[in-house]
């Protein structure tokens, strides 16, 4: 085989992937690892929209958008899809379209297959089966002359070896999208059998701020989700004692000097509503029922004069009949399409009479006292000798207390509707309480009377258990309500339905607000307590006393004098604090450890494996041909310093 | 596969030779791999990646309330949510059921009854 000049190395994270060539600095595509089917009639408003396609590839060609080229990815949130479960991918076809779509990014297109060896990261002990998936795929579908399977981590501390090139031992904790790994190196080699992997990483860090700021602010979904990741990316971090930050939370004080609030665009114009002052709500409508009562009055004349016209056509008709020219008469009768004089004479007793009725009512019109003036005759008074205030006063609380009683009661039929609820078990409880009851008087033939009905309250019971219950009692109540409502509306002046209208205006910048606050060190503190999410599996911190436990105490110290973190989630803000506190915490007394941190998490891993192709003899050791891939099967792998452990599996 | 389009006068994705895989190979979920690796009979002492699962916590969950993420001492008998103080306690009666439900599961709480 001819030593090929260059080799492709993608970092096929399941959160991103990273697509370059070996010989290069940095990779040339990135992209999120994800694609997307967009609907048919999106695909179409798409194309309208932007027509020149020169910055966004032609969605049109493809139906399948992947990475970079999905042009709203907040927009098909929910229809992202992945060709990976955790770290290792289950989806083919997905993973066949993400090839397509790197291929076709790095200038493939046109060539008859793909001429050069390829560096590929996969998961850590990944199951046989997958890998022979991405061989057949990659031998057979793409033509590869060769390929070289790594662990992103390995890769990763190969990176970091160019500064530290004698340390051969290390513990190296890989922080992924999906999964934590802690690796164990000896020797330069991993010790697989005791590496252990938390199934916590990124995505459950995201999804986990996303749900508690979805139930915190059930209102604000959409405005959240785009914000989730610049939320956990530059605000999270992780508390140095956790108990103890949380404490501080817990104070109001500390709470309002470092809860971060954000503010969310709101509609101004509902601000400027709320604004206006009572007399100016007023003003308002004071003009808006004059504007209506100008129409009204000019459609009343025109309608006047038409009818005065029409009357005025019909009289000279009846002049015509009264001088007996009858055969005038007759036509011009057919003209307006009258039927006979008897109809005729009908019509113009109507016309006047609305005639007169009308003039009537123009001249009587502004005489007549208001509709207003009526309602504020009929408004309630306080009682004598209450003050307003006071009586208004009274009358807020009770309708607040109405109010309350109502949402109660809204709930608890609410909850009695579903089943598996308190209020449904308490409700089939007292249903079989008074059941047994009734029976038990029947059988003592009420001989024992135990009082129930005496008091009138017993009968409440009844209310409680129906299920569309006190909709009779509450019409009463509703029409209270009304009636303190419309009260307040006239003699409270800053009285709103919602509230007091300055207190609307403030809080409406308020209810746009999210507060950020304890969420910053709770959601990513999940890597350290999985239980939190209702993951049964350990903490970080007692996974790595778990893996050191598996070594001798020399060996132990070894990996620790060379704690290694790498993986994008290993930018946490505190992360490097927090281990430091939990080995000090773990390690005998007075040993040492030191921790290191990768000087680029999130690339490290494509450098080391370009790093690795690079070295003089990769091809030779470490690339699994085309030839290997036929003769020994396709699950075959060269094992290299970075790889997984080939064990094949066994035949039956 | 797809026609050359005037724009690009490239065929697309010429680099690919006819190939699919069976089709129940198409999709396999992580469940399903385990599965079939656990009816291999590998050796007791080879690590899979099934093997390499973190053990699970052996120290106690501490408890925090659902709501606000604080050291929560007590637990809302009615609605199992854990609690810090009693305004969170005030604020969860008025809590539609189904956020209830939704801070329960996030916390992976499964009741015994439902």
């Amino acid at each position: 085989m001819s030593v090929p000049k260059r080799l492709l190395v993608i970092d096929n994270g399941s959160y991103e992937c990273r697509v370059g060539w070996h010989d290069t600095k940095q990779p040339e595509l990135r992209f999120r690892n994800v694609l997307t089917k967009p609907r048919k009639d999106r695909k179409k408003d798409n194309s309208q929209q932007i027509p020149d396609a020169a910055a966004i590839p032609t969605p049109t060609v493809d139906e399948i958008q992947v990475g970079n080229d999905i042009s709203n990815i907040e927009a098909v949130r929910a229809h992202l899809k992945s060709p990976f479960e955790r770290n290792v991918i289950t989806n083919w076809n997905h993973q066949e379209q993400i090839f397509d779509y790197i291929f076709s990014k790095m200038g493939f297109d046109g060539d008859d297959s793909i001429k050069y060896p390829i560096v590929l990261t996969e998961a850590l002990a990944n199951p046989n089966m997958s890998r022979r998936q991405m061989s057949e795929l990659l031998f057979e579908c793409y033509n590869v002359p060769a390929v070289s399977y790594g662990i992103d981590a390995l890769y990763s501390w190969r990176h970091h070896q160019q500064m530290h090139k004698q340390v051969a031992d290390a513990l190296i904790i890989s922080f992924g999208y999906s999964t934590t790994h802690v690796i164990p190196v000896l020797g330069g080699r991993m010790q697989l059998e005791h590496v252990r992997r938390l199934n916590v990483g990124g995505f459950h860090i995201n999804s986990y701020l996303f749900r508690l700021m979805q139930m915190k602010y059930p209102v604000h979904l959409n405005a959240i989700s785009s914000r989730i990741d610049k939320l956990v990316h530059e605000h999270c971090h992780i508390a140095l004692d956790y108990k103890e930050e949380l404490l501080k939370w817990a104070q109001l004080d500390y709470y309002e000097a470092h809860v971060m609030k954000i503010q969310l665009p709101y509609n101004q114009v509902t601000a400027t509503n709320a604004l206006l002052t009572v007399e100016q709500k007023q003003e308002k409508r004071r003009e808006l029922a004059l504007r209506l009562l100008d129409i009204k009055n000019r459609r009343e004349r025109e309608k006047l004069q038409e009818d005065e016209e029409y009357l005025q056509v019909l009289r000279k008709l009846r002049q015509l009949y009264d001088q007996q020219n009858l055969q005038k008469f007759e036509r011009a009768l057919q003209q307006q399409q009258i039927g006979n004089l008897e109809e005729l004479d009908k019509l113009i007793g109507t016309i006047s009479a609305r005639i007169k009725r009308i003039k009537e009512r123009a001249v009587s019109g502004p005489s007549r006292p208001s509709k207003q003036q009526d309602k504020l005759d009929k408004m309630p008074k306080p009682p004598e000798g209450v003050p307003q205030a006071q009586w208004l006063a009274e009358m807020r609380e009770k309708r607040e207390e109405l109010q309350r009683r109502k949402q109660a009661r809204q709930q608890q039929r609410q909850e009695q509707a579903k089943r598996h609820t308190h209020a449904a078990q308490e409700r089939m409880r007292i249903i079989s309480t008074l059941a047994r009851s009734e029976k038990r008087r029947k059988a003592n033939a009420e001989e024992e009377d135990d009082g129930f009905g005496m008091n009138d309250n017993d009968w409440d019971v009844y209310k409680r258990i129906n299920r569309y219950n006190d909709d009779s009692d509450s019409d009463a109540e509703n029409e209270r309500l009304l009636e303190y409502e419309k009260i307040l509306h006239h003699y409270d002046a800053g009285f709103d339905d919602a509230n007091n209208a300055a207190l609307q205006a403030l809080s409406a910048a308020e209810n746009y607000q999210l507060h950020f606050g304890v969420e910053e060190i709770r959601v990513p503190e999940i890597l350290f307590q999985p239980s939190m999410i209702g993951c049964t599996e350990a903490g970080l911190a007692e996974l790595i006393a778990f893996v050191l436990k598996l070594f001798t105490a020399e060996e132990q110290q070894r990996l620790v004098s060379h704690v290694y973190l790498t993986g994008s989630c290993a930018q946490f803000r505190g992360l490097k604090q927090r281990l430091s506190k939990e080995l000090l915490e773990l390690r005998p007394f007075q040993s040492t450890f030191a921790i290191y941190e990768s000087q680029d998490p999130t690339l490290a891993a494509w450098l080391g494996a370009c790093l690795l192709a690079s070295e003089r003899n990769f091809a030779e050791t470490s690339l699994t041909t085309r030839q290997q891939y036929q003769d020994r099967g396709s699950e075959y792998f060269r094992e290299h310093r970075a790889s997984n452990l080939y064990y094949p599996t066994p035949k039956d | 596969m797809d026609s050359p389009t005037p724009s690009q006068p490239k065929p697309k994705r010429s680099f690919k030779s006819p190939f699919a895989f069976p089709r129940n190979c198409v999709y396999r979920p992580l469940r399903q791999i385990h599965n079939t690796e656990r009816n291999q009979k590998l050796p007791a002492d080879q690590p899979t990646y099934f093997t390499l699962n973190a053990p699970p916590s052996l120290l106690p969950a501490k408890k925090y309330s659902d709501i606000s993420g604080l050291p929560a001492p007590y637990v809302d008998p009615h609605s199992k949510l854990r609690y810090a103080n009693a305004e969170e306690y005030s604020n969860m009666q008025h809590m539609p059921s189904d956020i209830i439900n939704g801070y329960l599961t996030l916390r992976g709480y499964t009741s015994a009854v439902g």
